[in-house]
């Protein structure tokens, strides 16, 4: 087993080594992830993506776009158990800037996706931004090999396969299982089947399945997160305002930036270990650039 | 003689069937719309029921309260004191399909239309009899029988799921055949409808309704002319009705074709045996007459008619059946204990007063976003059968929602905001921890706790030690109750991996509603609604 990791590691490592000066090497001063905080949602994220470089790095001129919000919950936009709705409004707008032929906003939620949809009211934020907002069609529903360590195949919404490109936009959460609800666990949404046994290696899962979809861009909403009696909370005081937006192509990053925010080390965070070990993603934030800014 | 069919009739009859598909329209389009509105509250879309005299009077004799609502059954009452039963010719839903399916069969010539004299059309009082003595004993037969109670669970149970399955099955075709964005704007519109598809009963609740549509290959509207409680209970009504029907015996040529044609038997040929209160004014025989003999002239003096039949004996030997029907209805162990099945929806009266007024009507059922409202077998004994029950392992009550307490129509369930409904308790959680997955195996599983709506949570994780097969001990986060904090909802039950019987599951002790299936003495709900 020794000898597997240790090949692994050289892997991993001479992949960074051969990647990451490529990258410096293009673009020198793109930081890898946009922290910015401010009053107004709308504006703090899009201050986060340009401080990226702008949507037009991720997303071009007649792209298939998906934007995946965690709509998971029947719960309204102060109770924070769903992304932020002016922020997804935000995002879509963007991509409709840069020319996407199609944006299209959908998860697979907890409670019925009527209402959630409702609630949570993304689906008229990104309905007047001029995104489709689908419920999730069951005829669409395909298993799909994930090729994962260990979730090999599984039944997936087609929508996030026939796209050209995906935007992960979850909500920083308290989840009793996996501690936290970020950017990785938000891909469960995608799924359809019996996804509830995936709790039973709920770490490995989250990690199979963040390898697997691959996002353009992950926008974590910090808004207002959810601290404690997650993942719906409930009361306002489980939620606290946080005012912050963190955008990055890392996903990994992005949802190491998240743990912080509920004062914990990302590297007591199981899935981030895994994710890190695996290549995914860089865990460590001191050895990343981080652009911090406040409006 | 001058030999010619009255255009003023005809248009009449016209007049009517537009009439009849007009109200038809407004029952489906109120019965798509009950449904989760897109906000919290919903419109009145069970007006309809408080039209309905029948129910309004067994209702309120069965719970000793008169319901607000129904004092628009007065109208409908008035209407048919004055113009007899047109509530039933030109109106009323379900006489509408009868009649649909009348004509479709006398077109199929499946049904032959000929003179029938005799007196079957009385047993619709005998059943009125039977109802009425029994609600004078707050026994509820009415709902199983009453045509909008009918008519609505039919539809809501059986027609509605398999409409939904005959899409689901045609969407599937275009998806096969390459139409793909045809089959999604299809499922997205039927989504947007929000029919319940899963219903347990539903195969019976359909056998029993198109067998009553069957039945008019018999008899021309064969409910309607001998089994409808509400159809007798109008025809009461409109004995002393001012639209009397007049053969002109100067133009009548003895053909009796107005009597063959009759829909609902009022035999209309000869004019002195025509009953007033079997007449639903169709208007068939003054427009089919075929020397313009029958006209409806406005007669503001009662004279004396024929009236039906109905014989002082049967009269009492049915009201004598309504009245032994009580008890037998009520040989249940529910009245000894509780059903731990039976979690009634929120806001539902204590289960005595409850099973005086629901009428069966599936209301609840129809706008039940997850589906979870389902007609009871036997868990709420013989009297309770169609009454609603939430069936956790097919849906649960949605935290914010509270409209099945909004669009009861009898007030069986208490209209509450969503405030006062997560107050209450329908029922408590329980682990099975011989087959919960952290009790038993120590592996981790916190999906009925990550989906417990009420904060703090019901449903609390605490650090156990599981004993391995090998000896070895694995330590877990496995979820426990606060049966206080529970509310009942079922959704533990509902979401839980454990596919076939959930290791979580509730029961209806503890329900706010009842004093006596409470658990603990100090859970007594100290606020009592009722």
């Amino acid at each position: 087993m020794k000898r597997r990791n240790f090949l692994k590691n050289i892997a991993v490592g001479s992949l960074a080594l051969n990647i990451k000066p490529n990258i410096f090497a293009q673009i020198p001063s793109r930081p890898d992830l946009a922290v910015v905080t401010g009053e107004s949602p709308s504006l703090i994220t899009k201050e986060a993506i340009s401080a990226l470089g702008g949507i037009k790095r991720f997303i071009s001129k007649g792209d298939k776009v998906l934007v995946k919000p965690n709509i998971g919950w029947d719960r309204k936009p102060e109770q924070a158990a769903c992304t932020n709705p002016e922020v997804v409004k935000t995002v879509v707008e963007l991509c409709l800037e840069a020319g996407a032929k199609e944006v299209k906003v959908m998860d697979n939620p907890c409670n019925p996706a009527r209402r959630t949809y409702v609630r949570s009211g993304i689906a008229k934020a990104a309905k007047d931004a001029g995104a489709k907002v689908p419920f999730p069609n069951e005829h669409k529903l395909e298993k799909i090999p994930l090729n994962g360590e260990k979730l090999k195949e599984w039944e997936v919404y087609r929508d996030f396969i026939e796209t050209d490109k995906l935007i992960n936009m979850p909500i920083a959460k308290h989840h009793s299982l996996s501690r936290l609800t970020l950017g990785m666990k938000n891909w469960l949404g995608a799924l359809g089947g019996n996804r509830n046994a995936l709790h039973q290696g709920l770490d490995y899962a989250m990690v199979d399945l963040a390898a697997f979809f691959k996002p353009a861009l992950t926008v974590l909403d910090a808004y207002r997160i959810l601290h404690r009696n997650g993942p719906q909370g409930g009361r306002l005081s489980d939620t606290k305002l946080f005012k912050t937006v963190v955008a990055g192509v890392d996903y990994v990053a992005v949802d190491a930036m998240g743990t912080t925010f509920f004062g914990i080390k990302p590297e007591e965070m199981r899935f981030l270990q895994l994710a890190s070990e695996r290549g995914l993603g860089i865990m460590n934030l001191e050895k990343i650039k981080i652009e911090k800014r406040t409006l | 003689m001058k030999k010619e069919r009255s255009k003023k009739y005809r248009l009449i009859q016209i007049l009517r069937i537009i009439s009849q598909l007009l109200f038809f329209s407004l029952f489906f389009y109120l019965l798509l719309g009950t449904r989760f509105p897109g906000g919290d509250y919903i419109g009145r879309v069970e007006i309809f029921f408080h039209f309905d005299p029948l129910l309004a009077l067994t209702t309120s004799i069965a719970s000793r309260v008169f319901f607000a609502s129904f004092i628009l059954a007065a109208i409908t009452l008035v209407l048919t004191f004055i113009a007899g039963r047109f509530f039933c010719g030109w109106i009323c839903p379900l006489g509408s399909i009868h009649q649909f399916f009348s004509f479709l069969f006398k077109k199929a010539k499946l049904l032959k239309t000929k003179i029938h004299e005799d007196n079957h059309t009385a047993w619709k009082y005998y059943l009125l009899a039977v109802i009425l003595a029994g609600s004078l004993f707050s026994l509820n037969l009415v709902g199983w029988l009453d045509p909008f109670s009918l008519l609505y669970r039919s539809f809501t149970v059986s027609f509605m799921p398999g409409v939904s399955h005959l899409i689901s099955n045609l969407i599937e075709v275009f998806y096969q055949v390459k139409l793909s964005s045809l089959g999604d704007s299809l499922v997205q519109f039927f989504e947007t409808l929000d029919i319940n598809a899963t219903f347990i009963q539903g195969f019976i609740i359909g056998v029993i309704f198109i067998g009553l549509v069957f039945l008019n290959i018999f008899r021309e509207r064969f409910w309607c002319r001998y089994l409808c409680p509400l159809g007798a209970f109008l025809g009461l009504a409109a004995r002393w009705n001012i639209l009397k029907l007049k053969v002109d015996p100067d133009k009548c040529i003895n053909c009796g074709l107005c009597s063959r044609l009759c829909q609902t038997q009022a035999n209309p040929y000869p004019n002195e045996n025509w009953k007033s209160s079997e007449c639903d004014y169709c208007f068939t025989c003054s427009a089919i007459c075929p020397t313009n003999a029958i006209s409806f002239p406005i007669k503001s003096t009662p004279e004396k008619i024929k009236s039906i039949d109905l014989s002082r004996r049967k009269i009492i030997l049915a009201s004598l059946t309504g009245i032994f029907a009580v008890p037998l209805f009520r040989l249940s162990p529910a009245s000894y204990r509780a059903s731990e099945k039976l979690i009634r929806p929120p806001g539902s009266l204590p289960e005595k007063k409850f099973l005086q007024k629901c009428v069966k009507c599936g209301e609840c059922m129809k706008v039940c976003p997850t589906n979870a409202l389902q007609p009871a077998l036997k868990e709420a004994g013989p009297e309770g059968i169609w009454t609603p029950m939430l069936v956790p392992e097919i849906g649960y009550c949605e935290y914010y929602c509270s409209l099945c307490t909004q669009v009861c129509p009898t007030g069986a369930i208490q209209e509450l905001s969503i405030e006062e409904k997560n107050e209450l308790k329908i029922g408590t959680a329980w682990i099975n921890k011989n087959r919960c997955i952290p009790w038993k195996f120590g592996d981790p599983c916190i999906v009925c706790e990550e989906h417990c709506p009420v904060s703090p949570k019901a449903i609390q994780l605490m650090k156990v030690e599981v004993t391995q097969l090998d000896g070895t001990v694995k330590t877990p986060l496995a979820p426990v109750i606060d049966i206080k904090a529970c509310t009942g909802c079922g959704i533990c039950e509902n979401k839980c991996p454990v596919m076939d019987k959930p290791a979580i599951y509730v029961t209806s002790v503890g329900e706010s509603r009842s004093e006596q299936n409470q658990l603990l003495l100090d859970t007594i709900s100290e606020k009592n609604i009722y």
